[in-house]
Formats: C-alpha cells, structure tokens, sequence
C-alpha cells in the first residue's frame, strides 16, 4: 500500500467508425504515496490518455489500474464518480470553472458533489481560497480573474475534498512564469503536507524538480530516457 | 452551492433563451387555461339560459335538431312555419299553458339583438315578468315594444324613445325588470307586429309549453304529438343535447390549445437540447469533481421542469386575465352569446388551475427526460476534451 496508484499492461484504443487507434499500448507503472510524479513527453502520445485513466476518468481498453487500493476497472458508474469526488482532485490547463460561478460557488460545486451540507460549504471554501491566497476574490467570476488566479481556484476545488491524490494536466501551460512560480509554490507546500502529486507536463523545469518521471512514448511508458531510448519498458 | 441554486443559475444564463422558452409554455398554458374558462362558463350559462326559459317542453318545427335548441336558447332567428292554428290547437290540450314565440333578428346602432314576437299577457303570465318602467303592451296588434332591461341600458332607451325594427319606428313602451336571462338583451314585440314586420303571416317558430303537473310530461309530450306533426323537446332533453353541443366545442378548443402546449414542449426539448452541447464542457468538469450520471440527469430534468412550472403560473395568470379582458367582447353567435353578456366570467375552480400547473410541468418533464439523458450519457472525457 505504498504505492497511490498501480497500473497493469494498460491499454486503450479508440475507435472512429472502423479505424482503431491505439493511443496506450501496455503502459505498467507505480506512483508511490506522497510523491510528485511527473509524466512528460510529445504532445499525442498519449498523456493526457494517460491521466484519464488513472483518474477514473476514462476506462482502459484492457488493463487495470489501482488507486488508493480501489480496483477502479471493477467499479460501476456511480462508485467511479464516488472516487473522482473524494480521492482525486483534478487541476486542468485551461483551468475548467464554471464561468457562471463566482470563485467561491466554484469550489461550494465541489463540496455539494461530496455531499457536504450547504452550511458547512461557505466557510470551508473560504478557508480553501485563503490557502491560494484569493480570500479577497471569493466573489469575482473567473471572467475577472487573471490565468493565475483562475488557476488557484480550480486548485482550491481541487482540494476540496481532501483527496489524497492531485492529478494535473499542464496546470502551468497557459499562464506566464510569475504565475507559474506561484502555482508551483502552492505545489511544493501541498506536496510537504503528504498529498501525492502526479503532473502531465511539457516543461522541462517543472519536472526536474519531479522525484519521479515517467516519460511516455507511442502509448507506453518508460522510467528514465536511457529506457525510452533503449525501449526498456517499466517492469 | 446546491442543486436547485445551479439549475437556476444555468436557467438564466442566457436570458433572451430563457424568455422566449418560457413564453412558448406560457402561451401554451395561457391559451388552455382561457379556453378552459370560456368553456366552463359557456356552460353555466347554458343551465342558466334554460332555468330562464321557463318552460317544461318547446314545440320546434318537424325535424328541427340541436342547432335550433341552441338558437331557442340564445335567442337567434330560426325558422317559423308553425301556423297560429298549430298553436291553437297545443293550446287547446288540458293540463298545460303554451305561449308562441317568433324569434327574429334586428340591429339598434348598428349592434344585433334578438327580437321576439309575442302574446303580451300570455307571456308576461308565463314567464312571471316585473315591468320596471312605463307599461306592458297591450294587444298583439299594438305597434310598440317593450324592451329588456340590458338592452334598455345599453341603448339608453326608456319609454317614450323610438326603436326602428325592420325601418319601422316603434315607440318603446315599457322596460322590463332584469330577468337574468337573455330576455334582457331581447326586444319584444307584439307577435301580430312582428309578423307583419317580418312578413312571417302567421307563423311563429316555437311554442313554449309549461305543464301543470311535472310528473305528467311524457303524456303531455305523447299529447302534442297526437294533436301536431311538430317536433316536441323536454327542457332536460334540450339541455342535454345543448351541452352535447358545448361540450364538443369545447373539446374542440382544448385540442387546439393541447396543440400550443405541444409545439411549447417542443421549444422546451429544443432549448434543452441546446443547452447540452453549450455546456458539454460543464458537463465534464462536474464528471471530474464527481457528478454521477444521475446527478447530471437530475439538473437537466428540473430546469425543464421548472420552466413548465414557471410557464404554468404565468399561462394560468395570463389565460385568466385574458378571459376576463375578452369575453365582454366576444362577437355574438350561437355559442359566444352565451359568454356575453352573462354578467361576468366565473373564475375556474383551483382544482383547475393546479391541474393546468401540474399539466404544464409534466409536459415540461416529459419533454426534458431526452435532452437530460443526452446530457448525462456525455462521458466525462468527451466532454472535458469538447472546445
């Protein structure tokens, strides 16, 4: 139970009327509790495939993939949903609020989802947002909000729910290197308080500041760039 | 943050949307619920014009059918070949008064009224009338009218003015006490005046018979039918084919507004539908932060519902203040002039209005149960990777 997530020869096709594309082609990996993992390579071969998976977001082909030792290829629509809502917090590049929402009702969305009692929500959505340094803008639209801001706000809803595990999909691909430096800062703190952070990127810096790398290459994936080169896959 | 809070705040969004959504239901709604009232009240005022009447049984022409029972009721022409010796003759039978009427048509500036020709102490006699103002005729030859009290009203007439029938100036006489019915919107003459007037000679076009003894009006009907080859209609028989008539009318009229509420649903799947491609994206981040299908179902199913609830309120507050603002002008005929002129529209009962709310709801649910089940068979990959 050391490692958050475990996958097995994961792999998953689409389909588009009779041409099958594979986008994962056996991808067996681990991410150990309480690291910060980051999977790099080309844009296409399949990342983002990658972290939909893991999250529960999407179903393997084939395969399997454990998390918080939930089998998540056993479980129905509902209990998946269960998962997302609880164990995974996602943060994606184009931040994904609801424009309609203000900052606050943004987060709240989260909490109802986790069924959280309306009284509870306001302070608790509070608090998440004074973590990210936004109490003040609790009540803007992201429409009034910058990159960055709008970006710690999905981080505070994220974070919602205490989920054990962040999962990120170029969090900083949109934003501008000032913004990106406190993003990351908000990272590197939630990472010392033990949430495991797992982060689908194209930026160098960002992951050499990873304890781990994964690198995916036409659908697989490899440890080290000796691997990838080499084409020695992770056991 | 909770569910309600969001279905209203995905509602309003797009206001222009959610305006005109709403107005397609409440159009729907309103159109039912006004035809629901004008038909509730057409009844009532069927009942009440054959309470008004006064008689047990009316001798029609052979052959006549239920269009010439309405017109008896309203107070439209019909057709006069029973001969004064067909009367005489119905008169002459034990056991039950019988008085003739010619029902004619005439105008007062412009405005139609019903004119009927009778025998003025017979009538009076039948009917139980008060005379208000002036006097009653006198003779049936009398060249004069007597004149009901809504019409005396309305035209501002009172004994002494001039009524022209037929281009003939005929001095009113006197005016009737309101009876309620439709004798007062009528302008009565006597019946040999009018005959002449309307070059009838000497028919009128029915007789209006009361018995004396109720429970003998199946031998009294066997009587007249011995005696004339006229057709012969119980009071209850006439009300009933009457309200066969309104009643179909009626349906009639609420298929057209079931076809508005229909078209409204239409609008609702539509601007539902709409709703699940612009928010396919929305859609998917609620997936990621845990939505489950059912949850996803469940916002698209109330906000259609809650547009057929709200449409509902607005269809049954525009429908009856619409009623209210247009039967007094409806043009009269044989079915509409029972509504006018009947002194005001009554309210349909709540048991109606919930029931047009309720309808309007479940129309909307029903019409939003395949949008929400697009919406929420939306896989969240899909959903997040739509721009």
């Amino acid at each position: 139970m050391n490692d958050i997530i475990t996958c097995r020869q994961l792999t998953k096709n689409y389909q588009r009327g009779s041409v099958v594309t594979p986008a994962l082609r056996g991808v067996t990996l681990t991410i150990p509790r309480g690291s910060f993992t980051c999977i790099i390579g080309p844009s296409g071969h399949g990342k983002s495939t990658l972290m939909h998976l893991l999250g529960g977001l999407d179903r393997p082909t084939s395969g399997s993939v454990s998390l918080d030792g939930i089998a998540l290829d056993t479980l129905d629509e509902r209990a998946l949903a269960e998962v997302r809502s609880r164990k995974i917090g996602f943060v994606f590049q184009f931040f994904n609020l609801l424009n309609n929402l203000t900052a606050r009702e943004n987060v709240e969305l989260a909490l109802m989802l986790a069924g959280v009692p309306g009284s509870r929500q306001t302070a608790r959505a509070g608090d998440l947002l004074a973590r990210v340094g936004l109490a003040d803008r609790a009540d803007y639209r992201p429409a009034q909000l910058s990159g960055g801001q709008q970006q710690r706000v999905a981080i505070a809803r994220a974070l919602a729910n205490n989920p054990p595990l962040l999962l990120m999909d170029e969090p900083t691909g949109n934003l501008d290197s000032e913004a990106e430096a406190e993003i990351l800062a908000i990272l590197k703190s939630l990472h010392a308080e033990g949430t495991t952070v797992v982060l689908v990127t194209h930026n160098a810096e960002i992951a050499a500041r990873a304890e781990q790398i994964i690198r995916v290459r036409d659908g697989l994936a490899f440890m080290t760039a000796e691997d990838a080169a080499a084409g020695r896959l992770v056991a | 943050m909770n569910l309600p809070k969001l279905v209203v705040n995905n509602m309003t969004r797009r206001r222009g949307r959610f305006v005109f959504t709403l107005l397609g239901i409440t159009i729907g709604i309103g159109a039912f619920v006004t035809f629901l009232a004008l038909g509730g009240s057409l009844k009532q005022e069927v009942m009440r014009e054959a309470n008004a009447l006064g008689a047990n049984l009316v001798v029609t022409p052979k052959g006549s059918c239920a269009y010439e029972q309405v017109s008896i009721l309203t107070g439209e022409v019909l057709p006069s070949n029973i001969t004064m010796e067909e009367y005489a003759r119905v008169k002459a039978l034990p056991g039950m008064t019988v008085v003739p009427v010619l029902a004619e048509k005439s105008a007062i500036n412009n405005r139609p009224v019903s004119v009927s020709g009778i025998l003025p102490d017979e009538m009076r006699a039948f009917k139980g009338w008060q005379i208000a103002a002036g006097s009653d005729l006198a003779a049936t030859d009398e060249i004069a009218v007597l004149l009901g009290a809504e019409a005396a009203e309305q035209f501002r007439l009172q004994p002494g003015g001039k009524v022209v029938v037929r281009g003939e100036a005929l001095p009113v006489k006197g005016v009737l006490a309101a009876t309620g019915g439709k004798d007062d919107v009528t302008v009565f003459l006597p019946l040999a005046t009018a005959q002449r007037l309307f070059g009838t000679g000497s028919h009128v076009s029915y007789l209006a018979v009361k018995v004396d003894d109720v429970t003998g009006i199946d031998l009294a009907i066997e009587r007249i039918r011995e005696q004339v080859s006229l057709g012969v209609v119980s009071d209850r028989q006439m009300l009933a084919s009457v309200l066969a008539i309104v009643g179909s009318v009626n349906v009639t009229l609420q298929l057209i507004a079931a076809v508005a509420v229909l078209a409204a649903a239409f609008g609702i799947v539509n601007t539902m539908l709409t709703a699940t491609y612009e928010r396919k994206r929305e859609i998917g981040i609620l997936q990621a932060l845990g939505a489950t299908r059912r949850t996803i179902f469940t916002l698209f199913l109330v906000e259609s519902g809650l547009y057929g609830l709200l449409g509902g309120v607005c269809g049954v507050g525009s429908g009856l203040l619409f009623t209210l603002a247009v039967a007094p002008h409806l043009e009269q005929n044989a079915f509409t002039s029972f509504v006018k002129g009947s002194g005001g529209i009554g309210l349909p009962d709540p048991l109606v209005i919930g029931g047009a709310i309720l309808f309007s709801a479940a129309v909307a649910v029903l019409a939003g149960l395949y949008p929400a089940w697009r919406a929420s068979r939306l896989s969240p990959v899909e959903a997040i990777s739509y721009e």
